[in-house]
This record gives C-alpha cells, sequence and structure tokens, in this order.
C-alpha cells in the first residue's frame, strides 16, 4: 500500500465514523428500499451501495423489485408499509404513476427519500438525484467541441416521461441550442435496454449512414449502439456517448469502444439515502432536492473511477 | 375430465339439473380442495415466520393487488374452459386504460362515458380475436399473439407512448377507500364478478355449454351447440375482462401508461392454471381460479413481508407454479 493509499483509505475510515453518529440506535430500525428494476446495472448499483451503508450501520433493509412494472411497485410498497418499516427509500417504476407510493407512505406518516425519479405531484420528502441537466449539458459541449460543431446526431432515448429522460434531453439540447450544425436526424426509445440500443441503433444507420453521433441517454443503449457500429463496418468517424458511468461502460470508454460517457456518483447517492433516511426518521429537515456533481468521463479519466467508483 | 365431471355433464344434458347441481358442487369441491389446501398452507407458513402478515389490513391489502389479476383471469378462465389461450390479455389491458384516458384527458368526455369506451376498445380487440380463431382457422396462441403485439402498438401510438394523469379524486379512491372497513369499490367488482360468472358456469345453460365445448367442439356441435358463436363471445368476454382490469388498474395507479400489464398475461394464466385449469380445455372452475389468483397475490406479498431478495421471490414463485400443477396432474392420473 502506497503513502497515497493509505492517507485514502485513512480519510474514507475518517468519513465513515463522521457519518457514524448520523443515527443512534438503529438496530431497531427497518428500511424499505423500493427499486424499479435490477436488470438495469445503475439500479443494482444503487442496491449494493445502499446494502452496504446499511449493513455498516447495523440497519435492517428489505429490498423489493418492481421488474420494471409500477402496478407491481405500488403493491411492493403497500407491503413495505404493511411490515412498519420506519422510512422508504423509493426509485419509481414508472414516471406519473409514481405519485401512489408515496402518498401511500404518507398516510402511513412514513418518510419518503425518493432517488432518481421523483414524481412531480407528490415528491418525496427529500429527492437524491444526480444533476442530469449539467451532466447532459456536459456531454453536448463535449460533442460540439469534438466534432467542431458540424454532426448529424442520433439519440436513443430512455422511457419517456421519466425524470432522467426528460432532464438529460434538456441539458443536451441547452449544449445544442447556438450550434445548428448539430442536426438530430433521428431519436427513438431504447426503453434505457442495450439489446434494444443496438437493434434500434443498426435501423438508424441503415436508415441515415450519414449519422455521426449517437447519443445514448444511458450507458447500456450507448454500448449496443457501438456495436452496431462496429458490425455494420462504417467508414467515417461515429461518436457515441452514453450516460451513468457504469463499471463496464468505464471500461468501455477507457478502451475506446465509447467516446464518452458522465459518471454518476452511484455510490455516493446510495449511501447517501440511506442516511437521509435516518435523519428524517430522526426529525431532521433535511432539503427538497439534493443533487450530485456528474462528472464528464473520457478515455483520460476512466481508469481512476474504475479503480475507485465514486 | 374427473368422473364428478362427467357425470355432471351427463346428468345436466338429461335435464335433472337438482341432481347436477348437487354434481358440480362436489365437483368444485373436488377439484378445488388440492389449491385451496395449498392456499392455506401458504398462510399458515406466513403467518407463523412473520408477524405482519396475519392482519386485516395486510389481508385486504392482499385483495387490493389482487384485483386487477382477478378480474381478467375470470376471463381467462372461459377461454381456457373451451381449450382456448389469450395471450393479448396485458395488451388489451393497456389499450383499454390509455384509451380511457385519452377520451378523458385530452377530449374531455366525461370519465363514466370514457370507461365505456376503453372497455369497449378492448372487447374489439377481443372479437378480433374470436374472428381470426372461429372464421379464419388460426390457431389461438398464435391469433392472440399477434393481438397482443398490434394492441401493445395502439396503445403506445394513443399518446406516443407517454402516460396520462389527471384524473378526478374520485377517481382513484374507488381503490383506496375500504367501504365498511373493508371493501374498496374494485374488491367489490372483483368479488361480483366472480360471483355472477361462477353461478353462470355451475347453473346457467351458458356454463354447460362452455364445459361442452372444452369436452369436445366435435361432439358440441353435433350435440347443437354453436360452438362458433360461443367461442368468439368468450374471446369478446376476456378482452372485457382485460378492458376492465385496465380502468381498475388506472384507478389504483391514479394515472395510465401504455407499458401497464406488460407479461401479465402469464400472470393471468397461471392464476388459471394453479386454481386447477387445464389447458387441454374442460377443466376449472371460477372458485379455483379465484384460489390461483389468491395463491399469486399472497406469495407475492408474504415474501416482500418476510423480506426475502427479489432474485430469490422470482425463483419461489416459479417453483410454486411448477409444483401447484405437478400436484394437480398427479390427482387427476389417480382419479
Amino acid at each position: 500500500m502506497t503513502l497515497r493509499n493509505r492517507i485514502l483509505a485513512a480519510t474514507a475510515a475518517f468519513g465513515l465514523t463522521m457519518a457514524a453518529p448520523v443515527a443512534q440506535a438503529q438496530e431497531d430500525l427497518t428500511i424499505g428500499l423500493a427499486l424499479p428494476s435490477l436488470t438495469l446495472d445503475f439500479f443494482d448499483q444503487i442496491r449494493g451501495a445502499v446494502t452496504e451503508r446499511a449493513e455498516e450501520l447495523g440497519v435492517e433493509l428489505i429490498i423489493v423489485d418492481a421488474n420494471g412494472d409500477s402496478a407491481r411497485q405500488v403493491n411492493q410498497v403497500q407491503d413495505l408499509i404493511s411490515r412498519d418499516i420506519d422510512a422508504l427509500i423509493y426509485v419509481p417504476a414508472g414516471a406519473t404513476a409514481a405519485a401512489v407510493p408515496v402518498r401511500a407512505a404518507k398516510r402511513a406518516e412514513i418518510p419518503v427519500v425518493t432517488l432518481d425519479r421523483n414524481p412531480p405531484n407528490a415528491p418525496g420528502d427529500t429527492f437524491i438525484a444526480s444533476d442530469s441537466v449539467a451532466g447532459a449539458r456536459g456531454i453536448g459541449e463535449y460533442l460540439v467541441e469534438v466534432t467542431g460543431g458540424e454532426a448529424k446526431v442520433a439519440i436513443l432515448q430512455g422511457q419517456i416521461g421519466t425524470t432522467p429522460e426528460v432532464a438529460r434531453d434538456k441539458g443536451l439540447m441547452e449544449a445544442f441550442a447556438n450550434h445548428p450544425g448539430m442536426e438530430i436526424v433521428a431519436q427513438q426509445p431504447a426503453n434505457w435496454l442495450q439489446d434494444e440500443g443496438f437493434n434500434i441503433a443498426q435501423d438508424m444507420l441503415q436508415a441515415h449512414p450519414d449519422i455521426t453521433v449517437f447519443v445514448g441517454r444511458s450507458d447500456a443503449p450507448a454500448m449496443g449502439a457501438a456495436q452496431a457500429i462496429r458490425v455494420a463496418n462504417v467508414d467515417h468517424k461515429i461518436w457515441v456517448v452514453g450516460f451513468d458511468g457504469l463499471p463496464v461502460a468505464l471500461e468501455a470508454v477507457r478502451d475506446g469502444s465509447l467516446d464518452a460517457t458522465a459518471t454518476q456518483q452511484t455510490v455516493a447517492m446510495g449511501r447517501l439515502a440511506l442516511d437521509s433516511a435516518l435523519d428524517l426518521i430522526e426529525g431532521k429537515e433535511l432539503p427538497a432536492e439534493q443533487l450530485m456533481d456528474v462528472t464528464l468521463t473520457t478515455a483520460d479519466n476512466a481508469q481512476a473511477f474504475i479503480d475507485n467508483h465514486p | 375430465m374427473s368422473d364428478a365431471e362427467q357425470s355432471y355433464l351427463v346428468k345436466t344434458i338429461s335435464g335433472q339439473s337438482r341432481g347436477a347441481a348437487l354434481g358440480a358442487w362436489i365437483g368444485w369441491l373436488v377439484r378445488a380442495t388440492g389449491p385451496l389446501l395449498g392456499l392455506l398452507l401458504l398462510c399458515l407458513v406466513l403467518s407463523l415466520t412473520t408477524d405482519s402478515f396475519l392482519t386485516v389490513n395486510n389481508l385486504l391489502n392482499v385483495l387490493d393487488q389482487a384485483t386487477v389479476l382477478g378480474i381478467m383471469a375470470i376471463g381467462m378462465t372461459f377461454v381456457i374452459l373451451i381449450g382456448g389461450i389469450d395471450l393479448s390479455v396485458g395488451a388489451l389491458l393497456a389499450v383499454s386504460t390509455m384509451v380511457m384516458g385519452t377520451l378523458n384527458a385530452n377530449f374531455g368526455v366525461p370519465l363514466p362515458i370514457a370507461v365505456l369506451g376503453g372497455v369497449t376498445a378492448a372487447a374489439i380487440g377481443g372479437f378480433a380475436n374470436g374472428v381470426l380463431v372461429v372464421r379464419l382457422g388460426v390457431p389461438a396462441f398464435v391469433a392472440t399473439l399477434a393481438m397482443m403485439s398490434i394492441a401493445r402498438g395502439v396503445a403506445n401510438l394513443i399518446t406516443n407512448g407517454t402516460q396520462i394523469t389527471g384524473y378526478p379524486f374520485w377517481f382513484s379512491e374507488l381503490s383506496i377507500i375500504r367501504y365498511g372497513g373493508l371493501l374498496s369499490a374494485t374488491v367489490a367488482l372483483f368479488i361480483l364478478l366472480a360471483l355472477i360468472s361462477g353461478l353462470i358456469l355451475s347453473y346457467h345453460s351458458i356454463g354447460r355449454k362452455v364445459y361442452a365445448i372444452g369436452g369436445g367442439a366435435e361432439v358440441a356441435r353435433l350435440a347443437g351447440i354453436n360452438v362458433k358463436k360461443y367461442t368468439t363471445m368468450i374471446y369478446v368476454l376476456c378482452g372485457i375482462t382485460a378492458g376492465i382490469g385496465g380502468v381498475v388498474l388506472a384507478t389504483r395507479l391514479d394515472s395510465s401508461e401504455p407499458s401497464a400489464g406488460l407479461g401479465w398475461e402469464l400472470d393471468v394464466i397461471a392464476a388459471v392454471v394453479i386454481g386447477g385449469g387445464s389447458l387441454s380445455g374442460g377443466v376449472g372452475t371460477i372458485g379455483g381460479t379465484v384460489i390461483g389468483v389468491l395463491i399469486i397475490g399472497v406469495l407475492r406479498n408474504g415474501l416482500n413481508l418476510i423480506g426475502i431478495s427479489p432474485f430469490i421471490q422470482q425463483i419461489v414463485i416459479g417453483a410454486v407454479i411448477a409444483v401447484a400443477v405437478i400436484i394437480d396432474q398427479l390427482r387427476l392420473r389417480r382419479g
């Protein structure tokens, strides 16, 4: 262990001891974590981070997975409430259907931390998310720079209407606003999935062989697009960018099959969600929104994030 | 087909309705005890492993949670009884909820009429299934597979993939307020539909015809039953129950989304089969189906209450479906 690593480890340990007094007598506390779909790596990372934090603090954690089905998620949150959880960490499966679980928890006087997506008409007591608009703007500015402001852009959208889809679209469009040369030639929902991203990108390349940029609203469809480009054997450079900074995507960025991604502080978000839940149980006031920075990641800085995911 | 049911058929066809009623009752008991025992056993295990299962509030939650699945399973029971299958119910549910939503939110149609519109749209899908199967001779599996894709596309097309919100307050209260502290309006609707269709299947001539078609379509036709008409009607009925499911789901979610009900056809079919329905037709009851629905509901609820990892939940649910059907098969072979 080098001196630098030792300092890092010591700092981390210090951070833990600082955070530990957040809640006393957590042994009896039970927290529910309602996730939309564990088939998406991002949510699995969140699950890992929250679980780890709960184990550190000795809090009981009950995890339910809606498998992308918002009706099932309503049932699951109902079950968590029956189970007498002390707080709910809620990552909505749908976009707008998301209000019902928050209301149900409120009726049972259970504090709610929303993460990644926030129901507009019934927000959680605190909402933790990446600053997606700024992150996507960063991606957009990067694209303008590397293409010289002239590009035919294809977008692999996420699930329409969800908070991250809306915010990332907004950020990208802000970056493109003063660059009329950045022309959107195709956009279609790939629902955050790699295989859909692959198929849709393949068809887009067929319809528009002159595409020079693929924007994946998350890493998985971007990686699908990268594969589609490889298969299509195109004769010009196509830039491919993602969003999330999943470990596999970071490796792809390092190895050059993706050009850039925006790395979310997934681990920090998961830990903050659990700490916020404990704070809410103690009756502390938390800000309505806790936005985390997103870092533009290219081949230059990918390795650092692979070694130590934020 | 079990002896009890065969004798039931023979008796009913010869017109001894009182004996038939008794025969039907015994047949139902024989067929339903397996799943019923399973359900009771499941409840017992869950009551022992977690304090929060056996509470009035939680059991009412289970009913709430099972309502949409239950309503859809009623229509599916009829389809499976005549030896058919309907893979389009999840997608027809989405069509119904989206048509209702768009009529109300974007065209200003009063909600009760919009509800009728949604259910009608799903019924039309069911009618198309019936026509494909009966008139054009497409196997039910393929016809309804095609409809599944078409209906999902239609549901997405209505709003270009986005959700619809903004239903009036009273609408979502239908599945929230528990009248007399017990039943929400939607659960009451499920119970009512189950009772009516159970009575029709057991006591009305339509029920006898349904079982006869399932026992052998050719024999039923020779016995003077208009098999084509009844088959079409049953696919329409299955569309209607899927449509009602879409409306109930919208009250529960306080919104409509085109991805609603994705993959639910499999849950619905599983519920009927766990409840003793046979995919080869002629065997099954509404009572059994309701128990099948409750087994799935109780299982999902209980595993959440115990706090079992989501990955293990999938394994347990699959295993229960397999075990339920294996037990039923063994019982049938012995009987």
